[in-house]
């Protein structure tokens, strides 16, 4: 169990700061070292607040919100049916253009997860492609499982959670 | 239109205090007596209760309590070996302040092996007064190491991402805090989520993913003056840090055609290598401790599962290595490269799992359900990770010989740890 006491140490936060005196005490060792701790500073994240859309637009899109089952990024027919009305809106205001938040439940990772959300807002952007609206008016992000719709702990919250939210 | 945070409207609840309970020590551990430091009670309290704990916490040792002990030396002098002999105890611990004054504060301490009956360490630690905890974490691992032969992580840190919800409202920090989970303090304040937070191999910076600008994009921050930069000026959503074990390079997944890719960052002139190239999700890129390979996560086979791509081997494919079950996500390397940790699911449950390479199957670490982001220590010895209770998070960790503690916040919820390096 016995060790040497003059040992290596390879990351230090500050090397610099460090003391390691080896002198002998009778018979042995004396291993000497000054206590470490670097300073630390805050900082404030300026939060950009995305620009709110005015009252009529908003008022278009209230509900356009399009569901996923677990681990899929595959839309539903109900929600093709939600994505046509949306569809229809988009070419009868040309001057549209839409943001596709994608989301997702909180099982499995997180950063699985953002890249799940980003997926299904993916695959509503196709859908929009392929029926004629241009890629210029649509913007995707996700948001991953950091943004819950639903706080439970259930099926009937992750699946509220799943979604893509079109604004 | 942007709005800055006024700091000065939030409430001082800031911080999401941990408290460290220890819920199950290992098999076989070492005995040993821990005597109460000799000097000024008001420190040596202090001292002696946090000695206590982080070692406790390592699962490694059996602390025999003084009222059990048949004496109690305060000098090498007074120690009579029989008496720790007949208790079974393997180690005497002593110590005691030496100088106790404004501006300076040490202490000493001595090991010692009942077995041979001689003096094993002489060590002391030069502190300052209002860093007593500092000092005491230092004796802490000089203990650990000299009786296991491991370097201790009593001194080292953990990352954290902490949430408070106030009315409709989540304020995101991202926290720095001793290894205990005491000395927090506060690297980031935002409105927006912040993930996936990352050390360098120095532990002077920090990498993380914040959602301030409205999409994902990943930041590095200097510790000590919060000087911080995108890692990447693009439009681009940008996720998952890791630092290369050299800190020459970070690995991220960028969002360059809408779907996650992995991608490395050279530090140094700002190149920009694409690492995967397929039409699935890959992400939660991971280094191996020689720099050698890159794990990942992804989707290529149907269901999210680990794959690992050798760097040093040119065009180099993707290698599954995880076939056990739907979900094996988010894969760190054990620090000696014998194995990795990921997140896997079992049935509905997800727990963190331990795979060695020398070996056709994994082993379940962990009991509860949704346990995630899980983190090992520099001394490749510790796992920290989160877990969900009662639909809030909370940090857990468990030592390889087999301990187990909890970090509950006092309050908000605290997620995503990352342990730092050695830093004594």
């Amino acid at each position: 169990m016995k060790k040497t006491n003059n040992k290596s140490f390879q990351n230090f936060l500050c090397a610099s700061a460090f003391l390691i005196l080896l002198s002998s005490c009778s018979s042995m060792n004396v291993t000497e070292e000054r206590v470490y701790d670097g300073g630390i500073k805050t900082v404030e994240a300026s939060v950009v607040e995305v620009q709110d859309l005015d009252y009529e637009t908003k008022a278009i899109f209230a509900n356009a919100t399009v569901f996923f089952e677990f681990d899929s990024y595959n839309l539903t027919s109900k929600s093709i049916q939600t994505l046509k009305s949306v569809v229809s809106v988009m070419n009868s205001n040309i001057d549209i253009e839409i943001t596709l938040a994608g989301h997702a439940d909180e099982r499995g990772t997180r950063e699985y997860n953002l890249a799940l959300g980003q997926r299904r807002a993916e695959s509503v952007k196709d859908y929009f492609l392929l029926n004629g609206i241009m890629s210029s008016r649509v913007t995707v992000k996700s948001y991953g499982e950091e943004r819950p719709l639903s706080l439970g702990n259930d099926e009937a919250s992750y699946s509220k959670n799943r979604r893509v939210e079109i604004n | 239109m942007k709005k800055i945070l006024i700091i000065f409207l939030v409430p001082q609840l800031i911080f999401a205090e941990l408290v460290l309970e220890i819920t199950q020590g290992s098999d076989d551990p070492f005995v040993i007596a821990l005597l109460d430091f000799d000097g000024q009670d008001e420190i040596t309290n202090q001292i002696n209760t946090i000695v206590n704990n982080d070692l406790n916490r390592t699962g490694e040792f059996k602390i025999i309590k003084k009222d059990k002990l048949l004496s109690s030396p305060k000098s090498e002098e007074e120690i009579n070996f029989n008496d720790f002999k007949l208790l079974n105890i393997d180690y005497i611990v002593i110590g005691s302040l030496e100088s106790e004054n404004e501006f300076n504060l040490s202490a000493s301490y001595q090991i010692f092996s009942v077995l041979s009956k001689k003096k094993i360490r002489t060590s002391k630690v030069l502190g300052i007064p209002n860093k007593i905890k500092q000092l005491a974490h230092y004796i802490s691992d000089g203990i650990y190491e000299e009786i296991t032969g491991l370097q201790g992580v009593a001194s080292t840190k953990i990352l954290y991402v902490s949430e408070l919800k106030e009315n409709n409202e989540s304020l995101y920090q991202l926290i720095v805090a001793d290894a205990d989970g005491v000395n927090e303090q506060i690297l980031l304040k935002s409105f927006e989520p912040i993930i996936s937070p990352a050390w360098s191999p120095d532990s002077k910076e920090v990498a993380y993913v914040s959602f301030e600008t409205g999409i994902a994009k990943v930041y590095i921050q200097n510790i000590a003056n919060g000087d911080r930069r995108v890692a990447i000026q693009n439009s681009k959503q940008i996720s998952s840090p890791a630092w290369s074990p050299n800190g020459n390079f970070l690995s991220l997944t960028m969002y360059q055609d809408g779907n996650a890719e992995i991608y490395i960052l050279n530090l140094k002139n700002n190149n920009l290598t694409r690492l995967t190239n397929h039409y699935s999700i890959d992400t939660e890129s991971s280094w191996s401790p020689d720099g050698s390979s890159i794990m990942f996560t992804s989707g290529r086979s149907g269901s999210p599962q680990l794959y690992e791509i050798n760097l040093r081997k040119f065009n180099s494919k993707p290698q599954r290595i995880t076939f056990e079950g739907n979900y094996n996500a988010k894969g760190s390397y054990l620090k000696n490269g014998d194995g990795i940790i990921f997140v896997h699911r079992s049935s509905d449950d997800f727990k963190i799992a331990l795979k060695y390479f020398n070996e056709n199957f994994i082993r379940p670490l962990t009991e509860s359900k949704l346990d995630e982001s899980p983190s090992i220590s520099p001394n490749g010895n510790v796992i920290i990770y989160a877990v969900t209770e009662n639909g809030e998070n909370l940090l857990s960790g468990l030592t390889l010989s087999g301990a187990r503690f909890r970090l509950p916040a006092k309050k908000g919820e605290v997620r995503e740890p990352a342990w730092s390096g050695f830093l004594r």
